[in-house]
């Protein structure tokens, strides 16, 4: 990947609340290459989402307070852009798609109309050759009959059809790179596995780099190159999906892969991580995971472990990563 | 689909009216042996003789001396030609041309209280929303929770002690040569403008400060939707989505209240056009209740009862036009 479409160095997020500071995120760095596809999965909560939000400049401060050392994007520095410079650089640069097509669509706006908006903002075109441009967007997501259905208001068409609609319209501009924030959380098992084909094809037909972000690892496996596996608002491992899926280095990464249930299960049970994500206010000192870490020693208790790089390029957050320990069946 | 809908919204508006203008016609003749009794109560003075042929004269002038099926049915025509019965006092006018009479100087007062309600409200109540939690939006909660607390009424008094009598700005009661002299010239119309000020002053206060909020309320909602933040990542400009995507939604909840407040617009003023010695339709109820004239009363309920089911089924034809969801029912 020589060419890099995102840089993020250092990324802090920190909510204010009447009890305390709440430390979203602590510290991340994301890159992204052209036409790459990263997933960044985590837990409700760890922080993927606001990371996500954050590289779009959509959280509000205030409330929030945003620091970060580095944003690069398609080769121009945005970490200090204003919101009106942004309002050009979304959608038309940087587009995304969210979890709940239902809500995310204006209700009483006909989805057409909808994705209409786009070219007239970004490509200044009038309603009409806006339109034409809606029904092509429409068709390349395989929209049936775009026509027809760009009259529709969202609540007039099926859960996988909206679910395109806002496919179509972050791909209206052909961004750079498309956030897709839980894109199939909503949707049932099979309509998840359309989308994503869609999601995948349009990505790799059109070179736009791809930034997923969710908690299920079947869809990790389905779309990313690079995954990031997020906890507490810091980084824990980055590695290639391969990789990941073959051996997890960080006790986390292993604990998520091992809680997806599987036909071959024998144990007859769900197996889970123990405890739960720490409060953002009550932060354990030391390795956030040590809690709940089957492994943790004393050393992990007492500091926070850098991320370190291995040899095969991947980076990890542990003083004892398990490619020494063996697999993960004993987690 | 649409089409549909809007018929069977009329067909059920139709139907209520039908029921109340049953019930407005029974209910005077709800626990009486003769209507006429109820019409003309005896008086102290009088002999049971005298009485008798009073009442039998109410019963030839009133339509009592019929069958109540054959008295429902004549009342039923009658309506139908716009009649809706004599009034009780002297020179026997028709109920119909007594409320014909003062119904447009109601809705002066009214209609004006609740477009300049609506307009100064709205504005005020976005801008609180946009500047949410600055002094703009605390003045407009401070002036909301002190508008609960105070009566209309006492808001009319002290408009009409103030800018009334002590600065005498406005007047403070109703010139009544402004309805005898009443034409369409210059002079007249600014005497009815001069008139109508302090009434409808001291109505908007209320009006702007309920509407502000609600618009506050509403915008705010809409705000945290997900699709505000749809359109944000989409890069649209903050005026775009203002006004094409925050106050669209916002004006839902605010047509309903709209719709509630015009089956308030004929009849909602009694007092307030007391304070003012306005001749409206306010007064001209409170006139038939003192007088105990029942057709005037029934005719005045009708009309209200009328008007109130018909601004309800303008708000849902309205509302289907601004929110495409609310078919959804009625097609399966």
């Amino acid at each position: 990947m020589a060419e890099q479409t995102l840089t993020l160095r250092n990324l802090k997020v920190v909510f204010p609340s009447g009890m305390g500071l709440i430390r979203a995120v602590e510290g991340v760095d994301i890159d992204i290459g052209k036409g790459e596809s990263i997933a960044l999965v985590g837990e409700s909560g760890c922080g993927k989402s606001v990371t996500s939000m954050s590289i779009m400049k959509l959280i509000e401060s205030p409330p929030a307070i945003t620091k970060m050392d580095q944003l690069t994007f398609a080769g121009d520095d945005i970490k200090d852009y204003t919101p009106s410079q942004m309002q050009s650089v979304r959608g038309k640069m940087m587009a995304m798609i969210f979890q709940d097509a239902m809500t995310s669509l204006n209700p009483v706006m006909t989805c057409g109309k909808q994705i209409d908006e786009m070219f007239m903002r970004h490509m200044q075109l009038n309603k009409k050759a806006a339109r034409e441009e809606t029904v092509k967007a429409l068709e390349l997501v395989g929209v049936p009959e775009p026509r027809k259905r760009a009259k529709n208001f969202p609540h007039e068409l099926s859960g996988g059809m909206r679910q395109r609609v806002l496919l179509a319209m972050a791909f209206a501009c052909m961004p750079k790179l498309i956030i897709a924030d839980e894109p199939t959380t909503a949707l049932d098992v099979t309509i998840q596995a359309q989308v994503l084909s869609v999601l995948r094809d349009m990505q790799k037909k059109h070179d736009v780099s791809l930034l997923v972000v969710t908690h299920d690892l079947s869809v990790v496996a389905n779309i990313a190159d690079t995954v990031y596996v997020m906890y507490s608002g810091k980084i824990v491992e980055k590695a290639s999906v391969k990789q990941l899926f073959k051996q997890p280095f960080h006790p986390y990464s292993a604990g998520l892969l091992a809680s997806v249930p599987s036909l071959s299960d024998t144990a007859g049970h769900f197996v889970q991580i123990p405890g739960s994500v720490p409060h953002p206010m009550k932060k354990p000192t030391g390795c956030y995971f040590h809690p709940r870490c089957h492994y943790a020693k004393d050393k992990c208790k007492a500091s926070m472990p850098p991320l370190s790089a291995h040899d095969d390029g991947r980076q990890v957050r542990c003083f004892y990563p398990l490619k020494t320990n063996g697999g993960t069946s004993n987690v | 689909m649409k089409k549909s809908y809007a018929i069977k919204r009329v067909l059920y508006s139709v139907f209520v009216f039908v029921i109340v203008m049953a019930l407005n016609f029974f209910i005077p003749r709800i626990g009486v042996a003769d209507p006429a009794e109820r019409y003309y109560p005896p008086q102290g003075n009088m002999t049971d003789a005298q009485y008798e042929i009073i009442k039998q004269l109410t019963r030839e002038q009133y339509g009592f001396d019929v069958s109540t099926p054959q008295q429902f049915l004549n009342y039923v025509g009658g309506l139908f030609q716009g009649d809706l019965g004599t009034s009780f006092r002297s020179g026997s006018p028709g109920v119909m041309e007594l409320i014909v009479d003062r119904l447009p100087w109601t809705l002066v007062l009214s209609v004006s209280t609740m477009l300049l309600g609506l307009i100064f409200g709205i504005m005020i109540g976005v801008i609180a929303a946009m500047k949410r939690g600055r002094w703009q939006d605390t003045t407009l909660l401070n002036a909301s929770t002190i508008m609960i607390a105070l009566p209309g009424f006492f808001i009319a008094l002290l408009l009409s002690f103030f800018l009334g009598f002590e600065l005498e700005i406005f007047p403070a009661y109703t010139d009544p040569n402004m309805v005898s002299d009443f034409g369409w010239n210059m002079t007249a119309i600014l005497r009815v403008i001069e008139n109508a000020a302090l009434p409808v002053l001291s109505m908007m206060v209320g009006s702007i400060v309920g509407y502000a909020q609600g618009t506050r309320n509403a915008v705010i909602a809409v705000t945290n939707e997900d699709f505000i933040l749809t359109a944000k990542a989409k890069g649209l400009r903050n005026t775009t989505i203002r006004y094409k995507h925050t106050l669209r939604n916002a004006m839902l909840p605010i047509v309903t209240s709209i719709g509630m407040s015009i089956s308030g617009l004929i009849g909602g003023q009694v007092v307030i056009e007391q304070i003012f010695n306005w001749n409206g339709m306010g007064t001209l109820f409170l006139e038939a209740n003192n007088m105990n004239d029942y057709p005037l009363m029934m005719g005045i309920m009708l009309l209200l009862s009328g008007f109130t089911i018909l601004a309800i089924l303008i708000t849902d034809l309205i509302y289907v036009l601004l929110d495409p969801r609310v078919t959804v029912g009625d097609r399966r």
